[in-house]
């Protein structure tokens, strides 16, 4: 399996207070599939993306991703990882107000070691015309095109994406999604998405119901829909 | 009122940042108070002495004594006092001269200062800084002129407030030169002793220049000839002190200022910030019922806090540092000391000014924000992702990506550009400030590529025939040039071929002496370059002569024409044999009544040394003041970049930026604003030199070169890196501390 989570846990101690955020967690996902985490909010997704992305830590347990346990990297071995092997997609865009279209994509090309070609990704979320726009000349969907080639132009084995339709209207989360499953056919991305909305399940190969730290219900569809096919 | 606590929440909050405005705000009260205090007492001191004790307002030497009656008939057409009085220099060892002055009544009237005036023979008075210097103390006992003097006290004389020498000298030291006051009686058994008229008007409103003028026609018409006639305004141990206290008086205008428009403009950008972040907590305010008004007073409650405490603290630390300065300020400079005065206008002024300063600025900033309708305000931060003119402007594309994120970086904010701008350059014009002044003074002082003699003499009577073995002999006339009398300086008639005096040109080449030459302070300060042909006129006669200068020499040592002493002679109309001093390599056995005056260069290294010595602390500490502002300056704006990008430093970490790829983007971009803002300081020291120059030369008759020095600016560069470093140091932990959580909590773009 390309992601190979085992027994994860995570606790937050605030005061004498004790929050179990993960407990447990089994899950996997195939090289080149595309995987949802549904569940509502406090229910722990953000926690387990961040975990497997390396941007936060387990508290035990193993998580392998393409092989390596991540779980046991150093910070150091971390920042390289996220470096190379992860593109992160985010709800509020996070783009660099004071950088262009252009020069945003650029923030991850500069330290990739073999980033594909800015222009091309820009022409892939067709967003080449508005190279030279600062961000808040565009539009959410629009900024969100910019943060999808910015995840990508690195060409990661792995793209997280923490509710990437999360502040868009329907047409443009279509569109949005419509993206992400060409990334994700055009480059054999491995995708995983936390999202509130269950339509964007169809469009997935596997799908985890979080629930309290925990995986209620872990499916595999056999059959992904098209996602301008998806309605909500 | 609830809000008020959050006052010192804020500055709780950002501790280091409102700290070091602090330090701008005292910095600036401080140096206010010091310099105006400095430059009041210092004149009150020297304007309460001087006509207390009657300076003379010129002074001369006359070739006979001049009878009593004819004293008083003078006195009587020139509306004037005139007193005559004797100096003889006694040799009390090789390098150490007394000059003895006798007592004055009228003119020039000794002020004791500590001991007894003189009651009988016997009694000497010392100027304080000799006594000093060569250990002796009141009741002391002093060997000079074959007498043994008892040491009454310690004196100051208002025509020797400077102690120099030589009225043309420039630095003294009490190490080798000394003055003292005898009865007049004294000098009955005191062969060969001077003659000299001081001379004062009774009116004063009048033009000073006027009337001596008048005074010197009727000196002629009398029948008297004079010689070492000195105005008070070219007397250099009377006017050196208003160099100083002009100099104080105009220290204390621009560099408060500078520090209080530093402070107002970070004070500003910091606010403009901070109320945009506020804005979604001051539209609930207002939603709530707040009135403008009293929003406006919670935030303008921290810079007026800010200013306040600072021109408190500033004023309080000044006040009681103004009495140790000033009587610093009195071994330099004679003066009696009364008393201290402190301004209570200056103290208020130095409190109000920065209130007045930072209240004004952050009012503008907090009503721009407070007018906003409080809808508005609550949907939040409209600022953040505005893209400026400048940012737009620029075209970088053809830049690398760290390159552009770094200039991006700096366009981002104009008022924190400039801010950083005008801080770095007025830190490296302050620090290259003290090293050019340290630089042109070496530059001046340096005489040994020009006079190769040892001694020099002036002699009281005119002199022919051959100059003795060893001397080269000279003469010279003081001049002006036509309708500017202020400016003053010698015509110097030298041997054709000497080999005393060796000037040379810009590139260093040998200038021969069978030609009029120019020194170069005197060429800048009249506007003189080789080739032109001018006209001076004589101090003597009054009658204008021409000269054509054939070269300009790279000298700054003093203000000079040289001419060949034959043409010279045939200008003036006196003998072709003649002369009136004698440079010399040897030291002459000339009796001294034939002598006006005897100069020996082994006694400048000792005056120099003394005098370098205090220059090199001042620098030091110029330099050390231009550090720290500079620290404050640069601290402040980093950790405002790191406080304005802390959401990109999460996404830099999030994307796998090392730790110094992110130092290097987030800290290093304001390397090249740094650059660029040092580079301006160069040209802005070397004119703000020129015109302090250009004003010394007016005052004191001294004119520097403004020479910025290849390897001062080196080090002021890597001072101004250094604390640049130290800054980033200071900031590297804030850049540790941000958490890759921060963007993924953020709800923006």
């Amino acid at each position: 399996m390309f992601i190979d989570v085992a027994n994860l846990k995570k606790s937050y101690t605030t005061g004498v207070i004790k929050t179990d955020v993960l407990r447990g967690i089994e899950m996997n996902l195939g090289k080149g599939e595309i995987g949802v985490i549904l569940g509502p909010s406090g229910s722990g997704k953000s926690t387990l993306m961040n975990i497997i992305g390396g941007i936060d830590r387990g508290d035990s347990g193993k998580v392998t991703v393409d092989g390596t346990e991540i779980s046991k990297l150093s910070d150091d071995d971390l920042t390289e990882y996220r470096r190379e092997e992860v593109g992160f997609v985010f709800q509020f865009y996070n783009l660099v107000p004071n950088l262009t279209v252009g020069e945003n994509i650029e923030v991850v090309s500069n330290i990739s070691k073999s980033p594909l070609n800015v222009d091309e990704v820009l022409t892939a979320v067709e967003m080449l015309d508005k190279k030279h726009r600062f961000p808040r000349e565009l539009s959410g969907g629009e900024q969100q095109r910019v943060s999808i080639a910015r995840a990508i132009v690195k060409n990661p084995k792995l793209l997280l994406c923490d509710e990437p339709t999360g502040a868009l209207d329907y047409q443009t989360s279509r569109s949005i999604l419509k993206l992400l499953q060409v990334v994700n056919k055009k480059f054999g991305t491995t995708i995983l998405m936390i999202t509130h909305n269950a339509a964007i399940a169809d469009m997935a190969n596997k799908v985890f119901r979080l629930r309290s730290g925990e995986i209620v219900e872990a499916s595999v569809n056999q059959t992904t829909v098209a996602a301008e096919r998806i309605e909500w | 009122m609830a809000l008020e606590k959050r006052v010192f929440r804020f500055l709780k909050e950002n501790k280091l940042r409102y700290l070091s405005i602090l330090a701008l705000i005292i910095l600036g009260s401080y140096t206010f108070v010091v310099a105006a205090g400095l430059s009041q007492n210092l004149s009150a001191l020297v304007t309460t002495f001087t006509e207390g004790h009657m300076q003379e307002d010129l002074s001369f030497r006359a070739d006979v004594a001049v009878p009593d009656p004819d004293l008083a008939e003078l006195q009587k057409s020139a509306d004037a006092i005139i007193e005559e009085y004797m100096s003889f220099d006694v040799a009390l060892s090789d390098t150490l001269t007394l000059r003895l002055l006798s007592q004055t009544e009228k003119v020039n009237i000794p002020a004791v200062t500590e001991g007894q005036a003189l009651s009988g023979p016997g009694e000497i008075l010392l100027d304080p800084a000799f006594a000093e210097a060569n250990g002796y103390p009141v009741g002391s006992q002093i060997e000079a002129a074959g007498k043994t003097f008892t040491v009454a006290g310690f004196v100051s004389l208002p025509h020797y407030i400077y102690p120099l020498k030589n009225v043309n000298d420039i630095v003294y030291s009490p190490n080798d030169f000394g003055v003292a006051v005898i009865s007049r009686e004294e000098f009955s058994d005191i062969d060969n002793a001077v003659s000299t008229y001081s001379v004062r008007f009774n009116d004063r409103t009048p033009s000073l220049k006027e009337q001596a003028v008048q005074l010197r026609e009727s000196l002629q018409a009398e029948g008297i000839t004079v010689s070492d006639w000195t105005d008070i305004m070219d007397n250099k141990r009377a006017r050196m002190v208003w160099a100083s206290i002009t100099g104080m008086k105009t220290m204390s205008v621009p560099l408060p200022a500078a520090m209080f428009l530093l402070s107002c403009l970070i004070i500003g950008i910091m606010f403009w910030r901070m109320i945009r972040q506020e804005s979604v907590i001051i539209g609930t305010l207002y939603a709530q019922g707040y009135r403008r008004r009293e929003l406006m007073c919670h935030y303008m409650s921290i810079p007026l806090l800010l200013a306040l405490a600072g021109g408190v603290m500033g004023t309080v630390l000044a006040l009681p540092s103004i009495g140790p300065m000033v009587m610093a300020m009195v071994t330099y400079y004679n003066v009696p000391v009364p008393g201290i005065q402190l301004s209570f206008i200056n103290a208020l002024a130095a409190i109000l000014t920065p209130v007045l300063f930072l209240g004004l600025s952050s009012y503008l900033v907090i009503c721009s924000e407070l007018k906003r309708a409080p809808a508005e305000l609550m949907k939040g931060d409209r600022q953040k992702t505005r893209v400026n003119a400048l940012e737009r402007a620029f075209k970088l594309e053809r830049f690398k990506f760290n390159t552009k994120f770094k200039l991006r970086e700096q366009f981002r904010s104009i008022s924190r550009l400039v801010f950083l701008f005008l801080g770095v350059t007025s830190a490296s014009v302050l620090m290259l400030f003290g090293f050019t002044l340290m630089n042109s003074m070496n530059h001046v002082f340096n005489t040994s590529d020009v006079y190769q003699f040892e001694y020099e003499y002036a002699f009281r009577d005119l002199q022919f025939g051959e100059a003795p073995e060893g001397a080269e002999a000279f003469n010279a006339g003081k001049f002006y040039p036509e309708n500017n009398e202020q400016i003053e300086f010698y015509i110097t008639g030298i041997e054709p071929d000497s080999t005393i005096v060796t000037l040379k040109d810009r590139k260093g080449n040998p200038i021969p002496n069978d030609q009029t030459n120019i020194t170069k302070s005197l060429a800048d300060r009249l506007g003189i370059e080789a080739g032109d042909t001018v006209t001076f006129i004589s101090k003597e006669d009054g009658k204008p002569y021409t000269f054509h200068i054939d070269a300009v020499a790279d000298s700054y040592v003093e203000q000079f024409i040289y001419v060949p002493i034959t043409e010279f002679n045939e200008q003036m109309g006196l003998p072709g044999n003649s002369y009136r001093g004698l440079f010399s390599m040897i030291k002459l056995d000339i009796p001294d009544e034939k002598l006006s005056g005897m100069k020996s260069m082994s006694e400048l290294p000792n005056a120099m040394d003394e005098f370098m010595g205090q220059m090199n602390s001042m620098v030091a500490l110029m330099t050390i003041v231009s550090s720290i502002v500079a620290l404050i300056i640069l601290y402040l704006v980093t950790s405002l970049i790191i406080e304005e990008n802390r959401n990109t430093i999460s996404l830099f970490k999030i994307f796998g930026y090392r730790r110094r790829e992110i130092r290097s983007l987030i800290l290093d971009s304001s390397t090249f604003v740094i650059v660029a803002g040092f580079i301006l300081g160069i040209p802005a020291a070397a004119a703000s030199m020129g015109a302090l120059y250009g004003y010394l030369g007016n005052m004191i008759n001294l004119v520097l070169p403004a020479i910025v020095s290849p390897l001062y600016v080196a080090i002021s560069f890597a001072a101004i890196m250094l604390t640049y470093q130290l800054s980033k140091l200071l900031c590297a932990r804030s850049v540790e501390a941000v958490s890759m959580s921060e963007s993924l909590k953020s709800g923006t773009e």
